[in-house]
């Protein structure tokens, strides 16, 4: 199995912290800078949706790699924030990218594991031989869902899509992968009403939680819980990959870690105890964008050594559910085309 | 990494990473209300200082039962010389 190209797009709008210092005061927003490490994030405008993205990445992917569409089998959208609650979005991309009817398609429900949890059903679907082509189709536009009020996500999360080639090869090194789940912190980081456990009403429209900077419809993390399950769970993780690789550290050109906050990226970077220059930080004009966070890093700060390829990856997903998901992976030299700016598609009149 | 430090050297530790000034932070202070650096991030913080000195990840709800900063010097005791 092989990944063949990686392309992501962002929305043109964007929010910076003069636009948060003007909400929560200039001393507060320095201090979430120094934390989260994000100086702008690209947010999507109401009707511009997280499948408008991974579109346009898709699109421009294809292009560039010369794909046939005729040639996809397998269509996976990995999202928190799809077009409907049904149908599975995944569907309307296989039409809107022209995709034969032949093509599979299912959207799964995870956030920040989402990315590396797609490529393992990727690459297993692909290496069964029950696909030739799969195109992973990973986003999120988590801005829809937080409170511009609330300092522990307003200011931290941007939206992005992305777009994911993979296929078979001949002469592939293999991928080393640890998945894992722990849904008893489902409640540190949840959005808790429109589901159909807490549907929508007017009581859960009202900004009653979390000393009144949201509601029950938007997300609620609580930092002190993530953090202390990413210091416990992910440097196990990512020892777990690398050996099963047999991989030493100083053998990993870059490890790609879930753009959760810059304060997460550097405290893992600590722990792993290898130079920053190996970790990837890619927070600062884009935020965490959530499931998107892994491929929009590798578009926008490792496309030069993934076009010269090739390249020895740890990525490493973690968060939201609890879920966790790394793999140990070599690849290159693929297409990486240049990051999409995307503005809002508007409906016709 | 793990390195055993003194109270009063760890108390400056936290005035650093709660960028409280040097010297203020006192045993008997409230945390909410007295320790302006003791919000979400502060906490994140200390929990980082803690594994990153003594290699230990303290649990989140031991911490949201701390009132006092003696309370957070509690929790590591068992790390510092005195």
């Amino acid at each position: 199995v092989a990944i063949r190209g990686v392309g992501s797009a962002v929305p043109a709008g964007s929010v910076t912290i003069d636009d948060d210092a003007r909400r929560f005061g200039e001393t507060a927003t320095q201090r979430l800078v120094k934390n989260t490490g994000v100086v702008r994030r690209h947010v999507v405008v109401e009707g511009q949706t997280t499948s408008d993205l991974c579109e346009a990445a898709a699109s421009q992917l294809l292009d560039a790699l010369e794909w046939e569409r005729e040639s996809i089998d397998a269509l996976i959208f990995v999202s928190q924030t799809p077009d409907y609650l049904l149908p599975a979005t995944a569907c309307t991309l296989q039409d809107r990218l022209g995709l034969p009817t032949t093509c599979a398609s299912f959207d799964v429900n995870l956030g920040c594991s989402g990315y590396v949890y797609g490529l393992w059903m990727a690459s297993h679907f692909v290496s069964a031989k029950s696909a030739r082509r799969a195109l992973l189709l990973v986003g999120d536009t988590i801005s829809r869902i937080s409170s511009p009020d609330d300092r522990a996500v307003g200011p931290l999360f941007g939206d992005a899509g992305t777009a994911t080639a993979i296929e078979a090869g001949d002469d592939d090194s293999p991928w080393f992968f640890e998945l894992g789940s722990d849904g008893s912190g489902r409640d540190h980081l949840i959005v808790p009403a429109g589901g159909f456990r807490t549907p929508r009403s007017a009581a859960t429209a009202k900004k009653t939680e979390g000393n009144g900077v949201r509601s029950a419809e938007q997300l609620a993390m609580n930092g002190a819980e993530v953090f202390a399950f990413t210091l416990q769970r992910v440097p196990g993780l990512l020892k777990s990959v690398t050996d099963a690789a047999g991989w030493s550290r100083e053998d990993v050109d870059a490890y790609v870690l879930h753009q959760a906050s810059k304060f997460i990226v550097d405290q893992l970077a600590r722990r792993l105890g290898v130079e920053h220059e190996k970790v990837v930080l890619a927070l600062s004009d884009y935020g965490n964008t959530s499931s998107a966070s892994i491929p929009l890093a590798l578009t926008t700060h490792r496309a030069a050594s993934l076009r010269a390829g090739p390249c020895r990856l740890v990525m490493a997903g973690f968060g939201v559910g609890l879920s966790w998901a790394a793999v140990a992976l070599s690849t290159g030299p693929i297409v990486v085309p240049e990051l999409i700016i995307s503005e809002p598609i508007m409906a016709p009149a | 990494m793990i390195s055993l430090m003194t109270t009063a050297e760890f108390l400056h530790k936290i005035e650093d990473v709660l960028e409280e000034e040097l010297g203020t932070l006192k045993p008997a202070m409230l945390l909410d209300g007295q320790v302006d650096g003791w919000d979400s991030m502060g906490v994140v913080s200390f929990m980082a200082l803690v594994d990153e000195r003594f290699g230990e990840t303290l649990s989140p709800e031991k911490l949201d039962e701390a009132k006092t900063v003696q309370d957070l010097l509690d929790l590591v005791a068992h790390h510092l010389k005195d």
